[in-house]
């Protein structure tokens, strides 16, 4: 790995570099990637495994055999699944990326009235367990939906929308990632430097121009972070093709594999595994593209010694159309989709949405709800296993990310390592860590802690894409005048990057904290008796309960969400400040 | 599995944490004498021997709320020095989950009950054969003539359809009239469950022989049925009720009931045959708690444990304990409709060749 010499242009740079190339690779490195090791090759050796072995009925391994990636690519609907799936998760990364942005600059760098809400609404959609989030939105587009209704009642004409379709899948998966783009977005804006905006404008460029040729392009790589993640999370995910594009006869390549996974009774997970080492493959390419994009760094780097205080521009009157904009955002990503489950919550069975509906709403569905069980025995175990898992991969990656980005010797390493774990599939992700957990000598097997380390596997590439897109901001001279006046590694990156980093950060605890907390198919099979967490309560209720307590569960989930958010949010914004 | 590979996995779990490897078993050499016995004692022993083990851990499919916490709840009152805990999973999860604990013999279960357990743990090779004198109240269609699951609960399929989208008079009566051009487009199935399209498909082969069978499905695809892909069947019903879908096929024939007395626009219709299947519970090979596990086993078979899964809105298998009256309407015999009951034993031998009759026509 190269240091390509258009990059030495700070000084004290070539001093750090220098320092940094002496030694081959660090020893920090090693620890770090022995980690990495430690928690992925075991679930990636299975996934290797079952890709590559027959499996018994009995769930072990027979023989050798290369049939799954035959099967995977001669599969009936491989070259239709293969074109929908690349339309999909283009669909919905572009409208994922798009609103997200166009969110996070007006709510970081206009005078925009309720801007703060922005940050919100990210929070409260995050809140929402996804598959009900995808219900949510079947419930107000489908043929019975409110939307459907209106336009026939508009129009006059019985053909409404279509939600089954690829556009549909796209709408709902893209919308859903808005939250993390958002927060990623706006963490990014908030740690720029606006001097050059300054400039552009100084120099008789109009506002709009100076973010779309300045602010924009110095976001590159935040926005190549996030179309990473969310392409990748298409060609993985499974709610959205299984509920909406299923209906609609549309396959994309999760539906086709899983449909293998239980076709002869028993499971099988052969093709599924398959398919996820050739995501690996895929996923190494883009991240080498990125690294390559990276080298670039310091046409990122925004952070610098100077202070700067961002640039709030004034948008005179027009303020009250981003405000519009805004709202407008905010309905739809939030407000709508929680609202038609508010409304499903109230109900004893759901008809769509009417006047006679509404006459029949009741609380029975909470008093269910709050009886013995179902809340309140899991929200502790609940609480710890998000909190923890934050905690842990927070830093962990803000670490790996920063070594990354300053090229320290073998640290690229640690990008492909803790990014992997995005393409298993969560439905084998589980069946592998229960292998490893229940083969494991240590009795870790049915804890709490088995579910806190899958779920920090699981949920490691959102936290470095996070970190890494927050590393790349920093300008290397501030470190290297640390270096010079002789601090050790530890507190530079304690006491420097760490305190610059912190807005990433915090948007980071936050996701994964969100996600880690909602994850159903993970802790299913890890947990042993009596230490259930929420989402298999929640997971019940989806697999047996009515549609209407499905509800209700989600409601006050996001309620105990938007808490919990809100009380850390109040807490860090403190020390955002004093950083 | 060979031994380079078994190396290189052990190799993993070593790089997770190393620790020496407790051994576990032992006392599975004297746990067959336990679950077959006969003896005139046998009460005794169980009741003596389960008291010394003190637990007993049970994984189910069943619903948490209604039926797995009050039934440990009963438990517990009656046997309380045997400490009860469960684990609830779908099928396919309680499956993956044992067949993990058999292979690495670190067996946490004692007892594992579902819809399906039966026929997908005897093909894995996970159950061992018990014996209980419970079974003697259930009728003889029921049993297993192994020995190796007992029956805990009955289901019975149907469709679901809206009553506000599908006129009195025009509610299809049989397979057949699922024919009819009108339904095109408008039928829908849950799609990638063992116990979804694959125990429809099934019970038309069995009752009408493979090649008319075939002949009516090359029909039935012409129908364009939509396939529902994730949720259960209840939540397909409930897209039935909010008038997504107009009708449903191979559902649980009680759930419209439910729906239907709170005033939902849904109700279900019985087809010659209707199919059946049972739940049905084993008892894992190497449990740690063989006469707790025998205890619970005839519990959950005993007319009180009965009562428990059918007060839950289950069909009991014994014949002396009676469904919810609400729900009688829809058993076969007293609809006066026949029967045809999917014994694991059947699916077993049915579901790989009706899942690609699906995948060749359906999907």
């Amino acid at each position: 790995m190269t240091v390509q010499s258009e990059a030495l242009t700070a000084p004290g740079m070539a001093n750090l570099t220098a320092m940094m190339r002496l030694r081959t690779v660090s020893p920090l490195v090693i620890v770090l990637a022995a980690i990495l090791l430690a928690l992925i090759v075991p679930p990636a050796l299975f996934l290797i495994d079952v890709s590559l072995h027959e499996t018994l009925p009995d769930g072990s391994f027979g023989a050798f055999t290369l049939r799954f990636y035959r099967a995977l690519f001669s599969e009936r609907l491989f070259v239709s699944s293969a074109v929908n799936t690349l339309l999909y998760a283009f669909g919905s990364a572009a409208i994922g990326i798009v609103i997200g942005t166009i969110q996070a600059l007006i709510a970081e760098r206009t005078n925009t009235p309720g801007r703060k809400l922005a940050f919100f609404a990210a929070v409260v959609s995050l809140g929402v367990p996804h598959i009900l989030y995808v219900v949510a939105w079947l419930l107000l587009l489908g043929r019975s939906g409110p939307v459907n209704d209106l336009i026939q009642l508009v129009l006059h004409s019985p053909q409404g929308i279509n939600v089954y379709s690829i556009w549909g899948m796209s709408l709902i998966e893209g919308v859903g990632f808005v939250p993390f783009t958002f927060l990623l977005m706006s963490a990014v804006l908030r740690a720029m430097d606006t001097s050059f905006e300054e400039a552009a404008i100084m120099a008789g460029a109009s506002p709009l121009r100076a973010f779309w040729t300045v602010t924009l392009r110095m976001a590159t790589p935040a926005v190549c972070a996030l179309a990473l993640l969310g392409f990748v999370r298409a060609f993985e995910s499974f709610e959205v093709p299984a509920l909406v594009g299923l209906a609609g006869n549309i396959n994309v390549l999760t539906t086709t594999i899983y449909q293998a996974v239980h076709r002869t009774g028993m499971a099988s997970y052969g093709e599924a595994g398959a398919y996820s080492i050739c995501l690996v493959g895929i996923v190494a390419l883009l991240l080498f593209w990125q690294n390559r994009l990276s080298r670039q760094a310091h046409k990122y780097q925004t952070i610098t010694g100077k202070s700067f205080r961002p640039r709030i521009l004034d948008l005179g009157p027009w303020r009250y159309l981003t405000a519009a904009v805004l709202t407008g955002l905010f309905l739809i990503v939030t407000i709508v989709p929680v609202a038609i489950l508010a409304f499903t919550s109230l109900q004893p069975f759901y008809e769509g949405v009417s006047f006679e509906a509404l006459g029949r709403s009741s609380l029975d569905n909470y008093r269910v709800l709050l009886g013995p069980g179902s809340f309140r025995d899991s929200i502790v175990n609940t609480l710890i296993l998000g909190a923890a898992t934050a905690t842990f991969v927070v830093p962990f990656t803000a670490l790996c990310a920063w070594l990354v980005v300053r090229r320290v010797p073998g640290a690229a390493l640690l990008d492909h390592l803790a990014t992997m774990p995005l393409v298993f599939p969560a439905l084998i992700l589980s069946v592998a860590f229960l292998d490893v957990f229940v083969n494991m000598p240590l009795p870790l097997y049915g804890t709490l802690i088995s579910v806190i380390i899958a779920s920090s596997v699981r949920y490691m590439p959102y936290g470095m894409r996070y970190a890494y897109s927050g590393a790349l901001q920093i300008h290397p001279d501030l470190e290297a005048a640390a270096t010079i006046a002789g601090a050790p590694r530890a507190a530079l990156f304690r006491r420097i990057v760490m305190p610059l980093l912190t807005a990433s950060l915090v948007s980071s605890w936050l996701v994964v904290f969100l996600l880690s907390v909602q994850v159903v198919a993970l802790p299913l099979l890890l947990v042993g008796p009596g230490s259930e967490v929420m989402a298999v309560t929640l997971f019940e209720l989806w697999q047996n309960g009515q549609v209407t307590e499905l509800a209700s569960m989600g409601v006050a989930w996001i309620a105990l969400m938007t808490v919990v958010s809100t009380v850390f949010h109040l807490l860090t914004r403190h020390q955002q400040l004093a950083a | 599995m060979n031994a380079a590979l078994a190396l290189t996995r052990r190799l993993g779990a070593v790089l997770f944490a190393a620790a020496a490897l407790t051994a576990t078993g032992g006392i599975a050499a004297s746990a067959e004498n336990i679950l077959l016995s006969h003896a005139p004692d046998r009460q005794q022993m169980i009741l003596e021997g389960a008291q010394r083990e003190g637990q007993v851990v049970l994984y189910s499919a069943a619903i948490v709320n209604q039926a797995l916490r009050p039934l440990t709840d009963a438990f517990m009152k009656k046997y309380p020095s045997v400490k009860m805990t469960y684990w609830r999973g779908d099928t396919e999860e309680i499956i993956d989950k044992l067949s993990a604990e058999e292979r690495a013999n670190n067996i946490v279960a004692d007892v594992a009950e579902g819809t399906g357990v039966g026929e997908l743990a005897v093909k894995a090779g996970l159950a061992q054969p018990y014996y209980t004198p419970l079974v003697e109240a259930m009728p003889e269609r029921y049993r297993d003539p192994n020995g190796l699951w007992t029956p805990t609960r009955l289901s019975y399929f149907s469709i679901a359809y809206n009553t506000k989208l599908v006129p009195p008079d025009q509610v299809p009566k049989s397979y057949d009239a699922l024919l009819d051009p009108r339904w095109q487009g408008k039928l829908a199935w849950r799609f990638g469950t063992a116990s979804g399209t694959p125990l429809f498909i099934t019970a038309i082969r069995i009752a009408r022989g493979d090649e008319k069978a075939a002949a009516y499905f090359q029909k039935l695809a012409a129908q364009k049925v939509i396939n529902f892909g994730a949720g259960s069947a209840r939540t397909l019903v409930d897209r039935v009720i909010a008038g997504e879908f107009p009708i449903a096929l191979n559902i649980f024939a009680h759930h419209p009931l439910i729906s239907k007395a709170k005033g939902a626009p849904v109700d279900s219709q019985l087809m010659d045959p209707v199919p059946s299947t049972a739940g049905t519970m084993v008892i894992p090979k190497g449990i740690r708690h063989p006469y707790a596990a025998i205890l619970l086993a005839d519990f959950i078979l005993s007319r009180e444990g009965q009562q428990i899964l059918a007060d839950a809105d289950y069909f009991p298998t014994r014949s002396d304990v009676a469904p919810k009256d609400a729900l009688a309407s829809i058993i076969p015999q007293r609809a006066g409709v026949p029967e045809l009951f999917l014994s694991p034993d059947l699916l077993n031998r049915y579901t790989e060749s009706s899942e690609k009759i699906i995948e060749k026509l359906f999907q």
